[in-house]
């Protein structure tokens, strides 16, 4: 193996197709995004070069502000919901003792093999004016019946739960896999020193997934950020762009209004806010030997 | 060492994969662009157009036109399988592929376009003639449109209907002036002891009662942003006769007090009820099937819901003149409608191998549409006089507007006769808002003033 990858020309051809993919279908395209979010265009003529002017619109459009707070909304209720309950239904099948895990392990991936379409066709009719969850408050007598899709604040969260409901199980996934890596020797140790199962798991099971949450965050953060498809198909982005992302905006202005210039100013944002939220998650999973490094790294140069 | 010749020669076969891969794309891509000029060049040669149906007939050649046109319900299913039928007999060397067309606002049209690959006929709303009269990717039709005396078919209230902002022709429409008509349902208004409400006040008295006895007094699909527009169009037209269509074109501005009257009065009837409580969520079917079902009262739509409402309601169904704020405004209102036609229809691609025979065919697919809609459909509201009759009578509905039709002095568009895409998506939007009861009248006109700045 040592031999192996002393072969820099094999190396660099075995990397090759991956990166070339990589260069002409995503790192491109995002530079021409950037590009032409400086001009003015309409996707098929010449395009003009504007400047910021895209940018002094972007940031004076009132259903920016609104696509932001949204994301955000999207964003962190996703992510607790995911993670909160991932964790808790993974550590709990992964009990040995538990009955009906096998079942339970595929009721909650079951979701995730759905088409997203499928799944907001599902919850569209349960949401509705006179769908199941109305029907149901009058059933019991109750008289909070919503305009759960229609209303101009609550539809986010209404969406974004409908997002984390169907991913949950990927993340679920993730971390069942990733408590079968941890070997049984720390939970027996544990156990000898006196631990509680709690205990155990808080502070073998999660400290040992780190990584699988880094990643976990990673997909659900950007995911927030980029919410588009669950918006589209349940609320049309309505009331009245209320429940709009940048990318929704994007679409807006490229598809709708042929305005791709200001489109894809919208889209560089959500890549730039994409980008920021990879870095303070980097930053924070630094390993610990990496964090030495900064360490000794600073006590030099002060030293210097 | 055979190590290293086998993984140097498992990275060679990977790389030679990956460049015949490549290597055929391209050389598809260079036969492609190799051809586009000479398409040009045989389009620009053999017209006249008659010259090259002429030509195909006589060569017996086999020619497939792709077409991109909608195919979703009766009133598009019906003409389009009479045309096809048609063409059979007239260019039996002539097949058409349907490619059917997504509700998705052009987007599927726009990228075909942008990586060439448009069909050679296809259905161009107004913004899609704008977007590709720019970059060139419509054809000019006037010569056709001349020799095949499409012109002097059209009535003389459509003839503006075929041209462009430039005066040039680059579609075929097959609609003529449409209109936005105030359906309602006629038992359940006896049934509750109502009259057709002339003014607002009536309108809200309408509501409590239908309200009280739980029915939905207007269902509207307020998914659909043009429903929302026209929904605040019927209102803005009582004090306005431009209605939306003057804002489009910059001659009135929705600070004027004709639109804030008009945004306050809708504030003040969604505040009462008129529309369903979850109507920015409701798409048309559910919409139609509570309004057909008699669980809404009224329901508004274009004129060619005649037909399937007449089919489901028989004679309880009837369309009434919008109310107004009093009853001199609703008699002077009578003359102006919501609604109006477009220039839009059938365009053809100048790219197109088979430009000038497409350019032909799809003129005789218009008339063909418009033969169609009068004698199947039921609708004389088309482009172009057919001299064809309906197959049955006329539904009440439909005379009680072509009777109606003399006395119309203005119309205004539907949303996707705007020209300005700024103030479509606005009024789409902003429609939706009022419609939703969440967004007040002054947050209304606040909103559509930035988004025209």
């Amino acid at each position: 193996m040592k031999k192996y990858m002393g072969n820099k020309l094999a190396i660099f051809l075995f990397i090759l197709p991956a990166l070339a993919i990589f260069l002409i279908f995503d790192f491109i395209p995002i530079l021409q995004v950037f590009a032409y979010s400086f001009t003015q265009w309409n996707g098929l003529t010449t395009p003009t070069f504007t400047g910021l002017e895209n940018y002094f619109r972007l940031f004076q459009d009132r259903v920016f502000v609104t696509s932001n707070k949204n994301q955000l909304i999207f964003a962190i209720l996703i992510t607790v919901y995911q993670m909160l309950f991932a964790t808790i239904f993974a550590i709990t099948i992964s009990d040995a003792k538990m009955k009906g895990r096998k079942f339970l392990r595929v009721a909650y991936f079951i979701p995730v093999i759905l088409s997203v379409t499928v799944v907001c066709q599902l919850w569209s009719a349960i949401l509705s004016g006179q769908g199941l969850l109305n029907k149901l408050f009058e059933a019991f007598g109750s008289d909070y019946t919503q305009n759960w899709l229609g209303d101009r604040y609550k539809a986010i969260y209404v969406i974004a739960f409908v997002n984390a409901w169907q991913w949950m199980g990927y993340q679920f996934a993730l971390i069942v896999a990733g408590i079968k890596s941890i070997s049984t020797d720390y939970y027996e140790a544990a156990r000898i020193d006196g631990c509680t199962n709690a205990g155990a798991h808080r502070h073998i099971t999660i400290p040992l997934l780190a990584e699988t949450y880094k990643f976990c965050l990673v997909i659900s953060l950007t995911g927030g950020i980029k919410a588009f498809t669950e918006m589209n198909i349940l609320t049309g982005g309505g009331p009245n762009k209320s429940t709009y992302t940048l990318t929704y905006m994007m679409y807006n202005a490229a598809f709708k209004k042929s305005e791709y210039g200001y489109g894809l100013a919208a889209a560089t944002v959500m890549v730039l806010e994409c980008m920021i939220v990879m870095l303070v998650i980097n930053f924070i999973f630094r390993d610990k030997d990496q964090r030495k490094e900064e360490e000794r790294s600073r006590r030099k140069r002060h030293a210097d | 060492m055979k190590k290293k010749v086998l993984s140097s020669l498992i990275c060679l076969s990977m790389c030679a994969t990956m460049l015949f891969g490549c290597g055929n794309a391209a050389s598809e891509q260079t036969t492609t662009q190799d051809q586009a000029p000479a398409a040009e060049t045989t389009a620009a040669a053999e017209t006249p157009a008659a010259e090259a149906a002429e030509t195909t007939e006589a060569t017996g050649e086999k020619v497939t036109l792709s077409i991109y046109t909608q195919y979703a319900d009766d009133d598009t299913k019906v003409p389009y399988d009479y045309a096809v039928e048609q063409l059979a007999e007239a260019y039996p060397n002539v097949e058409l592929n349907l490619i059917v067309q997504a509700q998705d606002d052009g987007q599927t049209l726009k990228t075909l376009a942008a990586t060439g690959q448009l069909p050679d006929i296809y259905q161009a709303s107004t913004d899609l003639i704008n977007t590709f009269r720019s970059s060139n990717q419509i054809m000019v039709l006037n010569d056709v449109a001349e020799s095949t005396g499409f012109l002097e078919k059209l009535y003389d209230a459509n003839k503006d209907l075929a041209y462009a902002e430039d005066g040039n022709i680059y579609a075929f429409p097959f609609s003529g002036q449409e209109y936005v008509l105030w359906y309602y349902n006629k038992a359940l208004f006896a049934e509750y002891n109502l009259e057709v409400p002339q003014t607002y006040d009536d309108l809200l008295n309408c509501i409590n009662v239908f309200k009280e006895n739980g029915i939905v007094p207007l269902a509207l699909f307020g998914q659909e942003g043009w429903n929302t527009a026209a929904a605040f169009d019927v209102i803005a037209t009582r004090y306005n006769a431009g209605g939306i269509k003057a804002l489009d074109e910059g001659s009135a501005s929705v600070t004027d007090q004709a639109y804030v009257d008009a945004a306050n009065t809708m504030e003040q009837l969604v505040a009462a009820g008129l529309y369903q409580s979850d109507a920015t969520t409701t798409n048309y079917d559910q919409a139609s099937q509570m309004f057909l079902a008699g669980e809404a009262a009224m329901f508004i739509n274009g004129q060619w819901y005649i037909e399937d409402a007449t089919k489901a309601l028989g004679e309880n169904v009837d369309w009434m003149f919008y109310p107004a704020a009093d009853a001199a405004s609703y008699e002077a209102g009578k003359a102006a409608f919501s609604g109006g036609g477009s220039a839009s229809g059938f365009a053809v691609n100048p790219d197109s191998p088979n430009a000038a025979l497409a350019a032909e065919v799809a003129e005789f697919i218009t008339e063909k549409y418009c033969e169609a809609k009068v004698m199947y459909r039921h609708n004389p509201l088309v482009a172009l006089d057919t001299g064809k009759e309906p197959d049955s009578e006329y539904p009440a509905m439909m005379k009680k507007l072509s009777d109606t039709l003399p006395s119309i002095t203005s119309t205004t568009k539907f949303t996707w006769g705007l020209t300005n895409s700024t103030f479509n998506d606005a009024i789409q939007s902003e429609s939706q808002g009022l419609v939703s009861g969440q967004f007040s009248a002054a947050e209304f006109i606040e909103n559509m003033a930035d988004s025209m700045q």
